[in-house]
């Protein structure tokens, strides 16, 4: 039952409020045989208060229709379609705003058919001193380079495999305080550490997880360090590398800790002299996993890399190739005894800014299951209403 | 001692000291558009270093907001930005990773150049993406007009005032040396377009109409439906139509855009494609007013030759 949960519904319908009161508060239409290009100012006071009053609002939605070869493939993100048929991804609901000169308030509110969440709400502040900078709120951490970001802005349909396994379906995030520094080095370095609060199945799932034994002392804490550095080669190619770190207790039994060490490489081409949309991202992060649990301590690893080109102003096409790997005894994911790869092509295509439509397959080898080769086609629409802010690169 | 650490990090935040503005050396200004970096070059003369974000060559609706570029607002003192929401897809990111509050919108150090021009194609009714990509606050391509660009330069001598008082005089003669320059290219740039006044042309993205107003010409057409929305075959057939219809034998676009179909319109209707950069390629020695001067000369040279080189 969708929207079964009062908290829900009275969230919902706050939510519909503000949207058709901003809505309503909108210009209507006037004289449409007005002149084009009369200088006077086309909206009156109390239009201007309401534009420039109102946070950035946006609403983005992702369906997706997929098709697999088993009745219940074996996709871990917490958006991914998870059985042949029509899904609703999620129905994004992105705010974001200056809240006084200091700070800067950004909000993902996530519907989907099981409810809403508040994925994100975080305060950045927009000026400390000496190039520091303190986010507070719930946030993804910047663990690597596809944990911080949502759906709408990845280059496939589905989370990477080693970002679900080791985190959870929703990427790694929760309540806490992240502080950055971009250092004074003549190239981009920046330094951060996030403290939150590791629980959740779906959101530190190597951490507390579904066994949260509380917080006592800092130690009890999940933290994520990072390092993340930016080379411009030239106005056409990027480089970015990163190193990151998150350490913190795990649910198997008090004085248990969990490591995950990442590092990511990024490299886009994008010629800007010669006029053309051409464009080449190329991305992989790896990923190396120590869990204590009673008795051992559990080793494993996995990555991604993948591909994509941008090969006219509105298509693009792409591949990714995942490898993880798995470990007998692991309490977290018991029968993924031994290796899994992925491979998925994808084609894109973006009929304006603000709105896609991508066809992904998946090819699944997870070697350890009876079934070892399983398939997957999905294909994807999105779109995105409203005012959406701008990204990360 | 188990709360101290994360007051620690906070504390040793909030003490430490700004490093970031060299408070000797020149103003650091950082322009998202050549033009806007070439006025600033105007007017601030040797008291200013300055930088440009977007290539001239560059779709400056779609720049990447590369983390570099946040590391140079970060040592930034005053941020030029052509408004209308040109840089919204990339400005507001590198604003913020700048960690920078004096370029933050609304800081002295920030400039919205919009609000100094006379703008066009103000929406006057409910606009809506159906529309396309349209700009709710106006035409953002105004810097082809000099005009714009003197009105710029002067808010600019006087912003520059504010952040740095001792080189008040010299920003102000600067800046008015500068306007009478434009407003003489303006006159003289009118002057030669009388002959061609009326003439109908066509453009690819509706980013022209500044300059479509100071020749004195007719747009009869645009190659995008409506902005940011590529042509159809369907729409491709009703302007070459059009062209014929109403004698349009000049179409314009900016380098980023494909010539492909434009070069097919043009082919078809016996005219051809100017290909034209929205700035100044300030690398190859191009300032603001000999770039416009080279345009309008391009566009007049194009128009009085009537028709296929």
């Amino acid at each position: 039952m969708v929207w079964c949960h009062p908290a829900r519904g009275v969230c919902f319908l706050v939510f519909c409020g503000i949207y058709v009161l901003w809505t309503a508060a909108a210009p209507v239409a006037q004289a449409a045989d007005a002149p084009p290009g009369a200088a006077e100012p086309a909206t009156t006071g109390v239009q201007r208060f309401f534009q420039s009053m109102n946070p950035h609002i946006s609403f983005i939605a992702d369906v997706a229709f997929a098709w697999f070869s088993e009745d219940e493939p074996l996709m871990i993100g917490g958006h991914d379609p998870h059985a042949s048929g029509f899904t609703l991804q999620q129905l994004e609901l992105s705010v974001d705003a200056s809240v006084d000169p200091y700070f800067r308030f950004d909000g993902n509110i996530v519907f989907s058919q099981f409810g809403v969440e508040v994925e994100e709400v975080y305060a950045t502040t927009l000026g400390m001193p000496g190039g520091f900078q303190l986010r507070a709120g719930q946030f993804l951490t910047r663990f690597g380079r596809i944990n911080a970001t949502h759906l709408h802005t990845w280059d496939f349909v589905d989370q990477s495999l080693v970002i679900g396994k080791f985190f959870g379906g929703e990427g790694n995030r929760g309540l806490g305080l992240e502080v950055s520094w971009l250092t004074p080095l003549p190239w981009y370095v920046e330094l951060l550490g996030s403290g939150i609060n590791g629980r959740g199945e779906s959101t530190a799932r190597s951490f507390w997880g579904a066994n949260d034994l509380g917080f006592r002392d800092p130690r009890d804490l999940l933290y994520v360090v990072a390092l993340k550095q930016f080379w411009p080669l030239g106005s056409d190619v990027s480089l970015g590398w990163g190193l990151s770190w998150a350490l913190g207790p795990n649910g198997t039994g008090l004085g248990n800790r969990t490591d995950i060490y990442g590092t990511d490489l990024f490299i886009k081409i994008r010629p800007l002299r010669a006029g053309r949309y051409f464009e080449l991202r190329w991305q992989t992060e790896a990923l190396l996993r120590y869990r204590q649990v009673p008795g051992t301590l559990n080793r494993d690893w996995g990555g991604y890399t993948y591909v994509v080109v941008r090969f006219a102003k509105r298509w693009e096409a792409g591949a990714r190739y995942e490898r993880v790997s798995g470990i007998e005894g692991d309490d977290l994911d018991p029968e993924w005894t031994s290796l899994r790869q992925r491979i998925s092509p994808q084609l894109t295509f973006y009929p304006s800014h603000f709105s896609r439509v991508r066809l992904q397959l998946d090819v699944d080898n997870p070697s350890y299951h009876e079934q070892a080769w399983q398939y997957g086609g999905m294909l994807a629409f999105e779109f995105n209403v409203g005012a959406h802010g701008a990204h990360e690169f | 001692m188990r709360r101290t650490i994360p007051i620690l990090i906070l504390a040793t935040a909030l003490l430490a000291p700004g490093y970031a503005r060299a408070k000797k050396g020149p103003l650091q200004v950082v322009a998202t558009v050549p033009s806007l970096a070439s006025i600033a070059t105007e007017v601030g003369g040797e008291r200013v270093t300055v930088e440009s974000i977007a290539l001239a060559t560059q779709d400056p609706h779609f720049v990447d907001a590369r983390p570099h570029l946040a590391l140079s607002l970060s040592r930034a003192d005053l941020l030029m930005a052509v408004g209308l929401e040109l840089e919204v897809g990339w400005l507001p990111v590198l604003q913020t990773g700048s960690r920078n509050s004096r370029i933050q919108t609304g800081a002295p150090g920030y400039m919205d150049c919009s609000s100094h021009v006379q703008l066009r194609e103000l929406p006057t009714s409910r606009i809506d993406r159906s529309m396309g990509d349209v700009h709710a606050g106006g035409n953002p391509h105004y810097l082809v007009d000099p005009d714009a660009g003197a009105a710029i330069a002067l808010a600019l001598a006087q912003r520059l005032t504010e952040l740095d008082p001792d080189g008040a005089d010299g920003y102000e003669e600067r800046a008015e040396e500068f306007a009478k320059r434009a407003h003489d290219l303006r006159n003289r740039i009118v002057n030669d377009a009388a002959p061609a006044a009326g003439t109908p042309v066509v453009v690819y993205h509706e980013s022209w109409v500044y300059l479509v107003e100071l020749l004195g010409l007719q747009q009869v057409g645009t190659v995008e439906p409506k902005p940011g929305i590529p042509p159809s075959p369907a729409h491709v057939a009703r302007l070459i139509d059009t062209m014929q219809s109403r004698d349009a034998r000049l179409l314009l676009q900016e380098p980023f855009y494909p010539v492909r179909t434009t070069e097919l319109i043009a082919g078809k209707a016996d005219g051809q494609v100017l290909v034209v950069r929205f700035g100044p390629d300030l690398e190859a020695g191009e300032s603001y007013l000999s770039h416009i001067e080279d345009v309008t000369a391009a566009v007049l040279a194009a128009l009085a030759q009537g028709g296929a080189p």
